[in-house]
């Protein structure tokens, strides 16, 4: 796990300064002297080495110093905190609406094999993989914001303005960014489920009069929840990273926008800080999905 | 993503609905960009202007909305040589701290704009500046190397504005100025909210109680936000792809005007074959700008022949003198001695969606005379680098591309042979040296004409169109400037129809 995020501290820390275009010049501007971007470059510490640099910033980091954003001159840490406020409940609720979704709909499926219930949820989640989200997400802003004026076209007042409201600004965004991961998740239960039910003991428990019921969940969810959770896994990352665009079309000031904002701008301690941040997120979803395996199935154990 | 937003505004065309009616006396404005900091004396970005600029603070001189200059925080000024001024300050103008400003305050702000230590982002502009003698409370004098005919120009710059000397820690966060109103909550990323000035010098203004920017910057979203009523006023969100559109819808006004955008298509003047004027005009005589101006911007905007923006006082229209005339662009090219005509790269930024726009119709019409120019897309920071060549790059890399010039009296860019554009002409910059020291106005105006046929004739560029100034508004909204001859969104006399 450390030496996941050491290898993705580094590589990020490499890229953002390979990538041509400095980040005093883009601050100043097209009108600025180059006496005025060399001393802003050596205040912000870009004159030293490279390797400096980096030995500087990994020490901070580790202490939860992330540094300060040359563009907002705050601390980077405060700032990826801040907008967390936005993304993590987007994340959440859109990984919920996924899950409560996508696992009913790929039961519902496996048991209606090959007939048309089945067909009908394998046609949604096909649109659902074939609706690239961004779009989704305006023809829920045009349906539930323009023409039924139900939900406001975008932006996040916060939640001082109440929890209901601070939920419901974010429930276009959630929608639109989970349709994807939902169908993938639909598809792949379909399928997990769909491969337990042709097992031996399935067969056994539906001679012995089990209740369907109790073979689906009981012995055919559970057995097929193993491949289901690996891909929910990924799939959590995955709705982080692809709420950098639904936060631009919802105009959300989340983490996304905070990255693809800092990028342009060539803030490079923030776009480091969000890259090492929604790495450890992520090394840290796949840490729990394999002790949640050991939950599932007693018989895996980690030496 | 071009292609995106056209799907996407055709969908939102199709799209209708009332919004919410708005409050009185509250305006909620969608901008693009969020300000990389408001301190306009540190940093040029035009996104801070919007937000600060005559909002917040103010200059001792303002370009008005016609772009005339007027008196503001000097009442009234004095010279007779261009060379030493006298400033008299209005009496009773107050900071939001309450102080009163007086004329020691101008003179810091302009002993800190010269001094080299204060990273001031036009430092050159105030270079000509001697000495600031402040005389009594209300009147300074202001005395300079050199004649300069401009100076009255530079004192109305952002970058020029009067804040108390006690606030300069914080002008990056909470700027303090003059302004009819105060910065109130910054939500980075999100919003900031100006909220009025009960104090402010000119009595009855502003007429809004409260201003939120918005920072929205997918064009589609903007369209979404105005249709559902979220925002009242689009400054620079939209394309000219939903004039047409917004105009029959009753409850948006289109205020369609003019702006110092001049959108250039540049070439590398230090470069074969581009260092030969002949090539250079049959490149000129190559593109039909009307075609250009239609295909890129829907017909919105003017099209130009040199690099002075109808809103220059001195503007004449030289766009006659290099005509479209494709049969002459290939003799002149085959007299320079590319008859089959040459390969070349447009490299332009797609972070202005009009440059590679412009850019696809200009290298159709290139390769009917046989330039196979071919696109290649950069991103913003990339561009500055390569193209527009700042430290450490020593020549531009690169052989033409498409951006829009927005600073107003930029004439001087082709009279600095370091500029991108790379071109030395000795006789242009002798013209403009000595425009820079005219300060009879006819004299002036014949060295500006001069100039602009210059600039057609050689044609070290070619001047596509002007950027139409565009802003869509809720029904009701009132005092929106119509032109943008700063780059400002003055909402000191905007308010809601009674």
């Amino acid at each position: 796990m450390l030496v996941t995020l050491v290898f993705v501290s580094l590589l990020v820390f490499v890229v953002v300064r390979v990538l041509p275009g400095d980040p005093a010049l883009i601050m100043l501007g097209i009108e600025a002297s180059p006496e005025a971007v060399a001393r802003l470059r050596e205040s912000l510490g870009l004159n030293l080495p490279v390797p400096v640099q980096y030995v500087r910033w990994i020490a901070h980091a580790a202490a939860g110093d992330l540094g300060r954003s040359i563009q907002y001159d705050v601390p980077v840490a405060g700032l990826i905190l801040s907008r967390l406020s936005v993304t993590l409940p987007l994340t959440v609720m859109a990984a919920a609406l996924m899950a409560a979704a996508a696992i009913p709909l790929g039961v519902f499926a496996a048991t209606r094999h090959r007939r048309w219930g089945d067909y009908l949820t394998m046609t949604l989640s096909q649109l659902g993989i074939a609706v690239p989200g961004f779009w989704a997400g305006l023809l829920l802003i045009l349906l539930f914001s323009v023409r039924l004026g139900w939900f406001q076209a975008g932006g996040f007042d916060g939640w001082g303005q109440g929890v209901g409201h601070a939920l419901k600004s974010l429930l276009l965004p959630a929608v639109a960014l989970g349709l994807f991961q939902f169908a993938v998740l639909a598809r792949t239960t379909r399928s997990a489920v769909l491969e337990v039910l042709r097992e031996e003991y399935v067969k056994t428990a539906r001679a012995k009069g089990v209740a369907e019921s109790a073979v689906l969940f009981r012995h055919a969810l559970r057995n097929a929840m193993i491949p289901i959770l690996t891909v929910a896994g990924i799939q959590l990352g995955q709705l982080m990273a692809g709420s950098i665009i639904l936060e631009s079309v919802f105009y959300l000031p989340g983490l996304g926008r905070l990255a693809l904002g800092a990028i342009s701008a060539r803030d490079l301690p923030v776009v480091q800080g969000v890259v090492l941040f929604v790495a450890t997120v992520i090394v840290t979803i796949n840490a729990a999905v394999d002790v949640l395996y050991g939950v599932l199935d007693p018989r895996i154990r980690y030496e | 993503m071009t292609i995106l937003r056209g799907l996407g505004a055709a969908l939102l065309v199709l799209a209708l609905g009332a919004g919410p009616a708005a409050g009185q006396g509250t305006l909620t404005v969608q901008v693009t960009t969020e300000p990389p900091g408001l301190d306009l004396t540190t940093n040029p970005s035009s996104a801070i202007a919007g937000v600060v600029f005559y909002n917040v603070q103010e200059a001792l001189v303002k370009v008005d909305r016609h772009g005339k200059l007027v008196p503001w925080l000097a009442e009234r000024w004095y010279t007779t040589d261009s060379k030493n001024y006298t400033f008299f300050l209005r009496k009773g103008v107050r900071f939001h701290n309450g102080r009163e400003m007086r004329a020691a305050d101008v003179k810091f702000v302009l002993d800190r704009a010269v001094n080299p230590e204060t990273k001031h982002p036009y430092r050159v502009q105030y270079e000509n500046i001697q000495d600031v003698i402040v005389k009594d409370d209300y009147t300074i004098s202001v005395t300079l190397k050199r004649t300069e005919a401009n100076f009255l120009w530079t004192v109305a710059r952002q970058g020029s504005v009067i804040y108390p000397r006690e606030a300069v820690e914080t002008l990056k966060s909470a700027p303090l100025g003059t302004g009819p109103f105060t910065v109130g909550d910054w939500v980075r990323g999100d919003r900031i909210v100006l909220v009025r000035n009960r104090d402010y010098w000119q009595k009855g203004l502003p007429r809004l109680d409260k201003v939120t920017y918005r920072f929205i910057p997918d064009p589609n979203s903007s369209l979404a936000a105005l249709k559902s009523g979220d925002i009242d006023v689009s400054a620079f969100g939209l394309g000219p792809e939903n004039v047409d559109d917004l105009k029959k819808d009753g409850r948006f006004q289109v205020i369609l005007g003019d702006s110092t955008n001049d959108v250039t298509l540049s070439m590398n003047n230090s470069k074969k074959p581009y260092s030969d004027k002949r090539v250079r005009l049959a490149i000129t005589h190559a593109i039909n700008k009307e075609e250009v101006l239609k295909g890129a911007m829907f017909g919105y905007g003017r099209i130009l022949g040199s690099n002075v923006d109808p809103l220059n006082p001195y503007f004449v229209d030289v766009s006659k003198r290099v005509t479209y005339d494709p049969v002459k662009a290939k003799k002149l090219l085959a007299e320079a001695g590319y008859p089959e005509g040459f390969e070349a790269t447009f490299k332009v930024a797609p972070q202005y969606y009009y440059t590679v726009r412009s850019a696809e119709v200009v290298v159709n019409h290139l390769a009917k005379v046989g330039i196979r120019a071919k696109i290649q897309q950069v991103e913003w920071g990339q561009w500055l680098a390569q193209v527009f060549c700042l430290k450490p790059c020593e020549n531009p890399d690169y052989d033409m591309s498409v951006i829009g010039h927005a600073e107003a009296w930029d004439i001087g860019n082709f009279a600095n042979p370091k500029y991108y554009f790379r071109w030395d002409n000795a006789e242009f910059q002798k013209l403009f040296k000595e425009s820079e020291v005219t300060v009879d106005d006819k004299k002036r105006r014949e060295l500006y004409v001069k100039m602009q046929q210059m600039l057609a004739d050689e044609a070290p560029a070619v001047w596509l169109y002007m950027h139409p100034r565009l802003v869509v508004t809720k029904k009701g909204v009132t005092g929106i400037w119509k032109d943008l001859p700063i780059p400002s969104l003055d909402l000191s006399e905007v308010g809601w129809q009674k």
